[in-house]
Formats: C-alpha cells, sequence, structure tokens
C-alpha cells in the first residue's frame, strides 16, 4: 500500500498549483505535432503536452498522466486513450470537488 | 414495531454474500439494499480511503472507513505488476491515489479467462475484499474487468464522494438529540453536533433507531422536542418541519402518521399542526 505518489485529477485552472507534481488530466485532442500534442482541457481551456510520444493512433478524448512544467503544460509519462465519447462536464467537475471539499479522499 | 410494509433488506439479501447477516434492524424506508446501518456490502473507495481506515473490533478482521464496517470494496485503476502464477494473479491497482496489492484467485477457468483479458497498463475496475498481511492492506479481489467507457472512471471517484457524504451525513443524523447554542440540530452537509465521530468504540452508535423509530421519525420527534417550549398550543405547522429538516413533505406526514399512530404526536387546531404528546 503506497500512496506517496498520487496522481491529482486536474483541468487546466488547477495545473498552476500543481507545477513540479505528477497530475492527471483528460482532454480533447486538437492537433498532435511532432512530439507535441495540442488538447483542449475539460474547462476549455488549451494544454499542451510534451513528451514520449503517444501510442499511435490517440483517439479524440486521451488522459495524460504526467508531470506539470507550468500552468499550461504536462510532461506526459503514461498516455491512455479515452474513446471518441466523453463526458468533459462530469470531469471537471470531478476535478473542482477532488481539489476543494473532499481533497483528503485523494492525495 | 416494524410495520408489516417495511423491506426486509435483511431476508430478502441474506444470500447474496455481500450483506452482513449480523444486522437486524434494517427497517430501513429506502429500499437500497446496499446501505445497511452497520456493515455496508459494498462501499467505492480510493486507496487513499483504504490507507486510513483503521481496524474495527479484534475478533472480525474488518476494517472501517468513516465509521462504517467495511466488508467488500470496488475500485477503478490502472493495473500494473500483473504476476500470473498457478493458483493466484498478483497485481497492483493504481487509482491516482495510491497503489495497493491486489490478489485474485484462480480455481476456475473462468477465473483464469477473466485475467487474460487485463494486461497492464489498463484501467480495470475490481471488485474485492479489504485484508491485512503481515501489516499490510491488501486486496482479495474477486471480480476484475477492463474499463470500456471512461465514463466509468470519473462515475466511480465521484460515487466515492458520494458515499462519503452518505456515511458522513447518515452518521451525523443519528447522533442522539445533541442541541448546540440553538442552530439547527440535523443539517445535511455541515455537522452542527459533535465534532469528531468515534463510532467504532461506541458499540451502541450504529443502533440509528434507540426506541424502534425510523430515522425520518426521530428527526421530527426531536425536532418537536426541541420546539416545544417554544412554540404555542396550536404546535408546529408541517411547512416548518419540511423546511427545517429539509424533508420532502411526504415524508413529514407518513412520520407524523406513524407517530400520530404511536400515540407520540397529536395534531392540534388542524392536520397540518402538530405537537408532541
Amino acid at each position: 500500500m503506497d500512496t506517496s505518489n498520487p496522481a491529482v485529477f486536474v483541468n487546466a485552472e488547477l495545473l498552476q498549483f500543481y507545477v513540479g507534481r505528477r497530475v492527471r488530466a483528460v482532454m480533447q485532442v486538437v492537433r498532435s505535432e511532432g512530439g507535441v500534442v495540442i488538447g483542449k482541457s475539460t474547462d476549455e481551456k488549451q494544454l499542451v503536452v510534451k513528451g514520449p510520444p503517444p501510442p499511435a493512433p490517440l483517439t479524440n478524448f486521451v488522459e495524460v498522466i504526467g508531470i506539470v512544467d507550468n500552468d499550461r503544460s504536462i510532461r506526459a509519462e503514461i498516455w491512455t486513450n479515452f474513446g471518441n465519447v466523453i463526458d468533459m462536464f462530469s470531469y471537471n467537475k470531478l476535478c473542482q470537488l477532488a481539489n476543494g471539499e473532499f481533497k483528503h479522499l485523494f492525495v | 414495531m416494524f410495520s408489516g410494509s417495511q423491506f426486509d433488506a435483511t431476508t430478502a439479501f441474506s444470500g447474496g454474500g455481500f450483506m452482513a447477516s449480523q444486522s437486524t434492524n434494517l427497517n430501513d424506508s429506502s429500499p437500497s439494499a446496499a446501505k445497511s446501518r452497520e456493515t455496508q456490502g459494498l462501499i467505492p473507495v480510493t486507496v487513499k480511503q483504504i490507507s486510513e481506515a483503521s481496524h474495527s473490533g479484534d475478533e472480525k478482521s474488518n476494517f472501517v472507513i468513516n465509521g462504517i464496517d467495511v466488508n467488500n470494496v470496488t475500485l477503478v485503476g490502472m493495473m500494473f505488476e500483473k504476476a500470473e502464477r498457478t493458483t493466484d494473479v498478483n497485481f497492483v491497482l493504481d487509482d491516482g491515489t495510491g497503489r495497493i496489492k491486489c490478489r485474485r484467485w484462480v480455481n476456475e477457468a473462468f477465473d483464469t479467462k477473466e485475467m487474460e483479458e487485463v494486461q497492464d497498463g489498463m484501467y480495470v475496475r475490481v471488485y474485492g475484499h479489504l485484508k491485512s498481511f503481515q501489516g499490510v492492506k491488501q486486496l482479495v479481489v474477486f471480480s476484475v474487468r477492463p474499463v470500456t467507457n471512461f465514463d466509468e472512471i470519473s462515475f466511480h471517484f465521484i460515487d466515492c464522494i458520494h458515499n462519503h457524504l452518505h456515511t458522513k451525513v447518515k452518521a451525523e443524523g443519528i447522533t442522539p438529540a445533541n442541541p448546540s447554542s440553538g442552530s439547527s440540530l440535523i443539517t445535511p452537509v455541515k455537522n452542527a453536533s459533535n465534532g469528531s465521530q468515534e463510532p467504532s468504540s461506541n458499540p451502541g452508535y450504529a443502533q440509528y433507531s434507540v426506541d424502534g423509530l425510523k430515522d425520518c421519525d426521530k428527526l421530527v420527534m426531536d425536532y418537536l422536542q426541541q420546539h416545544s417550549d417554544m412554540s404555542d398550543e396550536r404546535g408546529i405547522h408541517v411547512n416548518e418541519l419540511s423546511r427545517e429538516l429539509k424533508l420532502p413533505m411526504d415524508k413529514i406526514m407518513l412520520s407524523l402518521k406513524t407517530l400520530g399512530d404511536d400515540g407520540l404526536v397529536y395534531s392540534t387546531i388542524d392536520d397540518y399542526h402538530y405537537k408532541q404528546a
């Protein structure tokens, strides 16, 4: 049992609080160029994800687990394809709850 | 005591294997059987919640989360370090809040087949039983399923939050009448009375109905009791009860009828005003 390396649920707005820490975020892939994937976060802001190239092909929605570089970009460690349909609103709400009132259940 | 129309969850679900047979006071008006008072059937949790769980009594090797005995849990996370052996499959589940060792015993072809479908790096939903082995909490898993619709991940964590709130509200709702500085006794979300709940040290705590009343009835009784000196002979209007206790009107009226049948309350000037007997 090891809770030393959690990955916090974040949207773009919360990234700034976790610079240098491990997070997880779901985003809609906008475009992928070179070693960088540009996406739209669950709260409609742009996210830039760098790091080792994702296992092609990427579905419309992906989850990125990695370390936060700055308040708009993440350095990916793990990519997970989340398919072509997902409820961004619920995920966004979850991010807000998991970082707010119920943070003690998560980190 | 228990009216005949009550849903008796003990007999209905005793064969399910999820309900502890110890609890006999299951006269909950809600038909949802998973929400028993003393031992919940199956609760969604995060690894972080498990890591903070404490042991309940000595004989039972049960854990306590949120003051509720926990038997079976469900988690959603990513599988790592899958190690297949002849009789079992071990793996680590990482749900983003922590990692926990899991073991799935493999007895039949079905079990092997189920485990073949999940690989490292996949999101899975597990159902299992919490166990402590050499001081380390582990999960004995009896079902592993790959996640195909990823809304399940959001759902699971929201479910954890919901369940946490639900048990917290229940825990506070059944605390014996304890008025504190005149503030409303029952507040759905924030705790107005007791600060820290220590139900594991008080075996009578989980008995939400002290004298056979349903919890809604008790809320109404407590409110009438609390306000009996402040109200005049007209008693309390049902609208006030509904508003202050934040319960729907039909529940209030049902409770008042039950209490009236038992002779604990009576209506005063009309059918909408009640007083404690």
